[in-house]
């Protein structure tokens, strides 16, 4: 153990060691913070898959100014406290300039605390609170706030003619920013919210949580989530006997319990930047890369788009440094057309207006039918 | 470099914090107490809701002193009656309780969290970290050297034991309690300040358990294995982070290896040195030859 330990202090301090100062040729180095262990697993690793895409176009287009990506990958294991650890790895001994995160505000927020001391960037690719916004010039969103998708979703259950619609959302920052957008704007365009359920996330049954939808008899669910805990809410709808249509904000990141269930009566609204051209290429690579697409989510799009963006802004600012690349970005991603479409970035560097496609389960896939913005 | 050792040192430092007082309560006194992160949470919101409300942080750290030693009277009041059993279930509880409630509570920042101040140099941030670690490692040094800590391993190794003495086990219980929280709740507070956010997602059971990980790894009942676990803990976290960044392989599948080689440390501590790095010494003491 104590020979372990010695070992494990001498290699930290070797590597310290080997860092010279960088030349033309030397990798540009690029953090990723994701949890690669934990919970949402599958998610994050698509996100690092999308940012390995990334380092893969850019490295074989040249590099940046000759300079190739080097990633260092890192895990979060969910836990704030890991994930500071993550960070302060990066940012410290690898001296990485900019980070590209996935992960809840619990663990994006005190990383962004992080690098804005050391005056480091970081872009997030997965959260939406709006406590995100208080970083200007540190913290950069390619995922848009919940607010713009959960008012597109609410505007297109009124446009579906439903009257009543019950909400069924993870109690966590993604689920209820999603819930109070849709719920204002369905209720402006006439709608009425007749049950609201927030459950807390991790259990093995929400069927005491949905139970009380069922009396209502929505004509719709509001509903926002991903991963097991979205398969879990199904599996427990399912088994209750609820037959309203469900309007998801990013469907195609719920996992379906039950396909036929689902068959025809989940809509939803996505980011609509997958469906263009940028998008599909970036599938196509995903595809060659990892055996097929079948397990492809959105989130390789924002983590590609994530490095896209990073490398442009030191591009144009011709240098690595973190304060030219946040000085950088928001010019770069105005004329950046992007794997999830238009980046417009308000002043604090969240990301507004997203182009919208209107989603429907049909067939076994999901099937784009409109689209807005 | 350096400020990496800075940031890992304060961090063992408060980690050492919270298995010194985890230490006074299970490695002295024998109480397993599973909701460890309960009083080190409500210490740092403490320090969170203060500073919400524009109170210098001194009011943070007396709230969340008061707060936790009320709290943990609170949770001792059903234990009172039951074996030591219970208390592990109670607490485990207690602390999810709380985190639910932060969670769900739209005044306690909700799933959103609170910002707090951070201290604006890291190597104050260190130098406090050291300093409250010195204080806790004093408190615990002086118990564990004093007829009452002499007191609480009998009652560690034998509650009726201890009541045949004349006395009161429940009352040793809750003295041990109220210091060994309030000591948890001063490393929240600390703890709130060097990284400047606090939300319920950073105090689940899986902290808890890292805290009881560092106490079994250093030794339960040795101060100084505590100390040492907590160190352990954090350097095979990061240490290996290092290792793995060698090895050419998917970072999914490193992330995973990096977890299954601290179990499989922890596993072999297990079978080869159950006792801790540093185990609890046996004291002999000669009351005749004196």
């Amino acid at each position: 153990m104590k020979n372990f330990l010695s070992l494990a202090f001498c290699s930290a301090l070797a590597l310290a060691a080997v860092q010279g100062p960088a030349r033309a040729a030397d990798p540009i180095q690029i953090g990723v913070i994701a949890n690669l262990t934990g919970s949402a697993v599958k998610t994050s690793v698509q996100m690092t898959r999308g940012v390995e895409l990334a380092a893969d176009a850019i490295n074989a287009a040249g590099g940046i100014d000759g300079r190739p990506v080097k990633l260092i990958v890192e895990d979060s294991e969910n836990r704030a406290q890991e994930a500071l650890n993550a960070a302060n790895k990066l940012y410290n001994v690898d001296k990485v300039p900019a980070a590209i995160m996935f992960g809840g505000s619990g663990l994006m927020i005190p990383v962004a605390e992080l690098a804005k001391e050391k005056g480091r960037v970081l872009v997030n690719t997965s959260s939406s609170s709006p406590k995100l916004g208080n970083y200007p010039g540190t913290l950069f969103s390619i995922l848009p706030l919940d607010d713009i998708v959960g008012k597109e979703l609410g505007l297109l259950i009124a446009d579906s003619g439903a009257k009543t619609a019950a909400i069924v959302v993870p109690n966590s920052t993604f689920g209820l920013g999603v819930a109070e957008a849709a719920a204002a704007a369905f209720e402006s365009k006439g709608g009425k919210i007749v049950k609201k359920v927030a459950f807390t996330e991790g259990q093995p049954d929400y069927r005491a949580d949905i139970q009380p939808v069922v009396p209502v008899k929505p004509d719709v669910i509001i509903t926002a989530g991903y991963g097991d805990d979205s398969r879990a809410m199904l599996k427990a709808a399912r088994e209750l006997g609820i037959t309203a249509k469900w309007y998801a904000a990013y469907p195609s990141i719920l996992e379906l319990e039950n396909k036929a269930f689902v068959e025809g009566k989940l809509f939803g609204v996505d980011n609509g930047g997958y469906a263009q051209p940028a998008g599909k290429a970036v599938a196509d690579k995903y595809g060659a890369k990892f055996n097929g697409t079948a397990d492809l989510m959105a989130h390789v799009y924002y983590g590609y788009d994530a490095l896209m963006v990073i490398a442009a802004a030191i591009k144009k600012a011709g240098s690595a440094e973190p304060a030219a690349i946040a000085k950088a970005l928001p010019e770069v991603v105005s004329s950046y057309d992007g794997a999830t479409g238009k980046i417009v970035w308000d002043a604090r560097g969240q990301r507004v207006s997203p182009p919208i496609d209107v989603i429907e389960y049909k067939g076994g896939d999901f099937v784009t039918t409109a689209t807005r913005n | 470099m350096l400020d990496f050792a800075i940031y890992c040192l304060t961090i063992i430092a408060v980690w050492s914090v919270l298995g010194l007082s985890l230490n006074i309560q299970f490695g002295l006194t024998g109480l397993v107490n599973f909701g460890q992160v309960l009083p080190f949470g409500l210490g740092a919101y403490a320090a969170a809701l203060a500073a919400q409300a524009g109170l210098p942080w001194p009011a943070g750290a007396a709230l969340g002193l008061v707060v936790a030693v009320a709290v943990s009277l609170m949770v001792l009041l059903p234990a009172r009656r039951l074996s030591q059993d219970y208390w592990a279930l109670i607490t485990l509880g207690a602390g999810e309780l709380f985190r639910l409630t932060a969670l769900n509570a739209p005044s306690l920042g909700g799933a959103d969290g609170l910002t707090v101040p951070r201290f604006a140099d890291p190597h104050l941030a260190l130098g406090a970290a050291l300093a409250l670690m010195a204080a806790a490692w004093l408190v615990s040094h002086r118990i564990s050297h004093s007829p009452f800590g002499r007191l609480l391993k009998v009652l560690r190794e034998d509650e009726v034991l201890a009541a045949t003495l004349g006395r009161n086990p429940v009352s040793y219980q809750r003295t041990v309690s109220i210091i060994a929280w309030a000591m948890a709740a001063a490393g929240g507070v600390l703890y709130a300040h060097i990284v400047g956010y606090v939300s319920p997602s950073s105090f689940t059971v899986t902290e808890t358990f890292i805290v009881w990980t560092a106490l079994i790894l250093g030794g339960p009942g040795n101060n100084l294995g505590v100390v040492v676990g907590a160190a352990a803990v954090q350097l095979l976290s990061v240490s290996s982070r290092f290792v793995a960044s060698w090895i050419d392989l998917p970072a999914d599948v490193l992330a995973n290896g990096r977890l299954a080689l601290f179990g499989l440390v922890l596993v072999l501590m297990f079978l080869f040195r159950p006792q801790g790095l540093v185990p609890e010494k046996k004291e002999v003491r000669d009351a005749q030859r004196r």
